[in-house]
């Protein structure tokens, strides 16, 4: 009895240590706060540079088992990668960068995004990613207190309107809602004006915006939209049945789809299935190589095309992508398009730290002040964009279409790039399409 | 007409997999007093070692599925001998907190094996029809149908004719009593766990056969077998089939018939059926259809 009360003690004793070193300051990997968060002389943990200080940016991701690991994991990875160049290129105006030490795992959920948020910002000069719209939305007014910038992933309408950004959010590449008015434009184009137009996917800040620009191209060129299907990731509705039943029953000539990749599958196979011969333009986040793997593999390949603002990893001629490849080596099989979105997504929060550095101001006022008037080269991989200008200079308005392949290194072909359209260029960018 | 069988067919293939994974979660509940919540982790890891045998050991789809069914089964004992077993005499609801540690630790396990990416059965199914009397149906549907109901028949009749099954429907009564039958009651957990982890193994691979095949969140579609525990009785083998039947089928009509005749629901009421269904059987049966009745003196 007294051995196990002994052993009890001890385990008790081992989990306080355990919480207690959790919750303490973190002085042994990274800075304190100070005037200059974020930013110490110490040069960083695993430094390429040793004579160099450091930088530490904050990432608060979707790293275990929320709805976005899939690609969030990736991205992150990619975000290493990127940051490591930057560091063997010698740094930003005599600091590396360290996106490493300061990485939460927010499973995209906004309470727990909010908590990690706290616990790290002393730390943080900026965030290199907040991924989500929600879970960015629930730590803005904070980020806005503590003059923190933030790289957002996710492609929300409204983070191309200052009201909504604070000026503190740095996107790339279109919206969901820009996507969708893209990819009508061109199937305008490529197969006809459709007769009607259907949505399908996940409510709010991203098929609920893809569904607004639908919804918005329809308008415009009076072609008959019908309507929002609205559906939820196979862990909540078990089954993308009614989904399929709708889109079926709709016999729409184009579908929009912005759901996960597993759904898309499910969705475009059985569908394919059930006869429907309309074509599914999806969204970026709808692929992923291994579905040519599955079972919609042919209907894929018979109905589906690829929605994406840059070429794919294996593809794409840019400098970015020579670099991406490069720093990915053999593990190019193993990823997916999570890790170009991380890696190009990542150029903006390197120009506005390099442009408050030549200012010699590399605080967080200093990093925030630079967003203004901003422009960022992503070494071919994107236009180049200037922020903080108002919406309709601000949004890209064209986008890449690629079509399954199973014959190509990454299960996918690019069709077209330099995509644009009459609806989407003309359209006036006058507020979000859909709240976030 | 059509369209009514061809829903009704939909709902019998999904209900009788949640009866399978409801089975894994009463053997458990009868042997131990303890809901599993390790038991989606477990199912999503059945999916993976079906594809991992499928695909990189390359066995035979029917040799993957009982490997993999094997596989989860000595991890789910593992884990019962691990993490359960020093909880023996606590209170229920601490070792059912246990099973949620089990869970994350397995959960973070099934996303480092599949990774990003999404995996398949490489069932013989895949999108395939059959016609059966003038309607057409996905294959996938009916296997999924025979499949969950005949492991969990052969579930029922070992518990009801093997000593086994006598010892282990012993400890469900009573642990003590049990023991003093000299049934070893820390084999018949063990024993439990594996049982349940290889149905949970069986359901992942049946679950894994969506034409979009499975990413490491779809663990979390085990959770829909609680309104089926809870319909069917927490302590009913038997009550899993009914009740999860019911469940599928209601699922499944309300997916077809009501975004055409109750649109001004919204979406996705179907995700909401099977609890409405369960709140209206706990009003009338606390205890379940087909489960104990539990009767405390006061």
């Amino acid at each position: 009895m007294q051995e196990t009360m002994r052993w009890r003690a001890l385990a008790l004793a081992g989990v306080l240590g355990l919480i207690a070193a959790a919750c303490g300051p973190d002085t042994d990997d990274g800075p304190v706060a100070d005037d200059h968060a974020g930013v110490t002389e110490d040069p960083c943990p695993d430094a390429v540079n040793p004579d160099n200080g450091c930088i530490y940016l904050g990432v608060l991701s979707d790293l275990s088992e929320g709805p976005f690991a899939g690609l969030a994991v990736p991205l992150t990875n990619a975000q290493e990668d990127f940051f490591r160049r930057v560091n063997e290129e010698g740094g930003i105006g005599g600091y590396d960068v360290d996106v490493s030490t300061y990485t939460r795992d927010t499973r995209y959920d906004p309470q727990p995004h909010s908590a990690a948020y706290r616990e790290i910002e002393p730390s943080i000069l900026a965030l290199a990613q907040t991924l989500g719209t929600p879970t960015t939305q629930a730590v803005l007014r904070d980020m806005d207190d503590d003059d923190v910038i933030g790289v957002p992933m996710s492609w929300w309408s409204g983070w191309d309107f200052r009201d909504e950004t604070r000026g503190l959010i740095l996107p790339s590449g279109y919206s969901y809602c820009m996507e969708s008015m893209i990819s009508l434009d061109w199937h305008v184009e490529e197969h006809g004006e459709p007769s009607s137009v259907v949505a399908v996917g996940y409510p709010g800040d991203y098929g609920g915006d893809a569904a607004a620009g639908a919804r918005l191209w329809a308008q415009a060129n009076d072609v008959e939209f019908l309507g929002f299907v609205e559906t939820a990731p196979n862990p909540v509705v078990g089954s993308q049945d009614a989904a399929i039943g709708q889109v079926v029953a709709s016999g729409a000539d184009a579908v929009v789809i912005a759901v996960g990749p597993a759904e898309t599958a499910e969705i475009v196979g059985g569908s394919a299935a059930d006869d429907f011969t309309g074509v599914f333009l999806g969204s970026l986040p709808t692929w992923n190589p291994a579905l040519m793997d599955t079972p919609a593999a042919q209907a894929l390949q018979d109905l589906y095309f690829h929605v994406i603002p840059w070429e794919n990893l294996v593809e794409g001629d840019s400098d970015a992508h020579h670099a991406m490849r490069e720093a990915l080596g053999d593990g190019l099989s193993e990823t997916n398009d999570g890790y170009s979105a991380g890696w190009i997504m990542s150029y903006p929060i390197k120009a506005a730290l390099e442009a408050a550095a030549a200012d010699g101001e590399l605080t967080r006022e200093g990093v925030r002040a630079a967003v203004d008037g901003l422009t960022v080269d992503f070494e071919g991989a994107l236009p180049e964009r200037t922020f903080g200008v108002e919406a309709n200079e601000l949004v890209l308005r064209e986008a890449v279409i690629a079509a399954p392949d199973p014959d190509s290194e990454w299960n996918e072909s690019t069709v077209a790039t330099g995509v644009s359209g009459p609806t989407a260029q003309a359209f006036d960018y006058t507020e979000p399409c859909v709240g976030g | 007409m059509e369209e009514l069988i061809a829903s009704v067919v939909r709902g019998l293939g999904i209900g009788s997999t949640y009866a399978l994974i409801a089975v894994g979660f009463v053997i458990v509940y009868r042997a131990t007093d303890v809901v599993n919540f390790a038991h989606p982790a477990l199912m999503i890891l059945g999916a993976y070692y079906t594809s991992w045998f499928t695909f990189t050991v390359g066995l035979p789809f029917v040799l993957a599925v009982p490997a993999a069914m094997v596989s989860v089964a000595v991890l789910a004992a593992l884990c019962e001998r691990i993490a359960m077993r020093p909880m023996v005499g606590e209170p229920p609801f601490a070792a059912a907190m246990v099973t949620v540690g089990v869970f994350f630790v397995l959960f973070v396990l099934a996303f480092r094996l599949i990774g990003t990416t999404v995996i398949t059965m490489g069932d013989p199914w895949g999108l395939e029809r059959v016609t059966v009397l003038g309607v057409r149906l996905f294959q996938v549907d009916l296997a999924k149908t025979v499949i969950a109901l005949v492991a969990i028949g052969a579930v029922a009749a070992f518990l009801k004719r093997s000593r086994i099954g006598l010892a282990m429907r012993a400890t469900a009564l009573d642990q003590e009593v049990a023991m003093a039958q000299g049934v070893k009651v820390g084999r018949v957990f063990g024993l439990s766990w594996a049982i349940a982890g290889a149905t949970a193994g069986l359901a992942g691979m049946l679950i894994g056969t969506a034409a979009g095949g499975v990413e490491p969140v779809t663990a979390l579609v085990a959770l829909k077998a609680l309104p089926v525990i809870i319909l069917g009785g927490l302590d009913s083998v038997e009550g899993t089939v009914p009740a999860g039947i019911a469940i599928g089928i209601a699922e499944s009509l309300t997916r077809t018939y009501q975004p055409a005749y109750a649109p001004w629901l919204g979406a996705n009421v179907d995700v909401v059926v099977p609890y409405l269904i369960m709140i209206l059987v706990l009003m009338v049966r606390p205890y379940g259809i087909f489960g104990t009745r539990q009767v405390q003196r006061i």
